[in-house]
């Protein structure tokens, strides 16, 4: 049995409470609710594992990352090869090798390999003794330092600002299991 | 149907009977944890906090540790400093405790790994500390030795890890 109604305003009512619907939950509102539980189980397991939002704290990465910039560490960029001189990646402070998600990181770049010796003159920095280039260099330094040997599973890492003193800008050698991804942007 | 019933209140009970024996029979783990992280909350001071509530903070904060303990700071742009026993602890941490308008000290990312006779354990973790209304934070590795001293957990050891070498 089909029931008509008269009433315009009632009618008007209901078509505005489909197109509502409609725009809200869609069509297929089951549908809409397996999209929405995907939609969420990705996003969190996206964001818990696989890139890592992060906050850049500090400026000791200036004029490359301001302070308090928003950006995301991705975990899964040295899973195919090893990290390169030049990446930007996030480094774990205690229990290296855990797989958890660290909740306070150094934010540095690589500029020494493994086996590499990493020497610093006149505020430039040499890879076993030859002038290393680095473009997104913008404040000039006066860093001396002698030279360090990075071991076999080792990495040297410096943030961009050289123009703070050297003994106040935290750097040097991180082993490769506390090096937890690569700075997306 | 009544036997998946069953099944499922069969479930729901073992996994309450499990949390509730984690509960009542905490591991050494969890026990060293929470005493890491009532440590960090014991050494937050507030601007409103007095002289004799940062004194008694103080008295706390030197509670976790053992007699004979040891506490080796090498910090980068503060120097290195060694502090031996429960007196120059409590020293060092009531003048700290007052020279500073106020103090926030959480310790991040902690993970215990007890020896296998269950009577010493090592925890390691990130302190992120903030002093006054200052927006920017300290952070440093830390690794923190545990000993069980009659029946309790105290440290015996704290120091300061180079992340960086």
């Amino acid at each position: 049995m089909v029931e008509q109604t008269n009433n315009p305003s009632a009618e008007s009512s209901g078509r505005e409470t489909s197109w509502l619907q409609m725009v809200l939950i869609g069509r297929r509102p089951r549908t809409t609710l397996l999209r929405i539980l995907v939609l969420v189980s990705v996003c969190a397991v996206t964001f818990k594992f696989v890139l890592l939002p992060i906050r850049v704290e500090g400026i000791s990465m200036e004029p490359t990352y301001h302070d308090r910039r928003i950006d995301c560490i991705n975990r899964l960029a040295f899973l195919w090869h090893e990290p390169q001189r030049g990446d930007v990646v996030g480094i774990r402070f205690s229990d290296p090798g855990n797989l958890t998600t660290p909740r306070a990181m150094l934010m540095k770049r690589i500029i020494g390999l493994p086996g590499e010796t990493v020497s610093f003159h006149d505020g430039h920095a040499y890879i076993n003794g030859e002038l290393l280039d680095e473009p997104y260099l913008k404040f000039s330094c006066d860093w001396e330092h002698g030279p360090i040997q990075c071991g076999p599973d080792q990495y040297y890492v410096v943030g961009d600002n050289r123009s703070m003193p050297f003994e106040l800008h935290m750097q040097g050698r991180a082993e490769r299991d506390r090096i937890v991804g690569k700075v997306l942007l | 149907m009544k036997i998946a019933a069953r099944l499922v209140l069969l479930a729901v009970l073992g996994g309450l009977g499990l949390w509730l024996w984690s509960v009542l029979f905490p591991s050494p783990e969890k026990i060293i944890l929470k005493k890491i992280s009532s440590l960090a909350a014991t050494a937050n001071i507030s601007a409103a906090d007095g002289t004799i509530t940062r004194a008694a903070k103080a008295s706390n904060v030197v509670n976790a540790f053992a007699t004979d303990a040891e506490i080796v700071f090498d910090v980068t742009g503060v120097g290195a400093r060694t502090l031996s026993g429960r007196d120059e602890i409590r020293e060092a941490a009531m003048g700290g405790f007052a020279s500073v308008p106020s103090l926030k000290v959480q310790f991040l990312d902690a993970t215990a790994k007890v020896s296998v006779d269950k009577q010493t354990a090592e925890v390691t973790c990130t302190a992120q500390v903030s002093a006054g209304d200052n927006k920017d934070f300290g952070i440093q590795e830390l690794r923190f030795q545990f000993k069980k001293i009659d029946g309790d957990w105290l440290i015996t050891r704290a120091e300061t890890v180079k992340t960086l070498q």
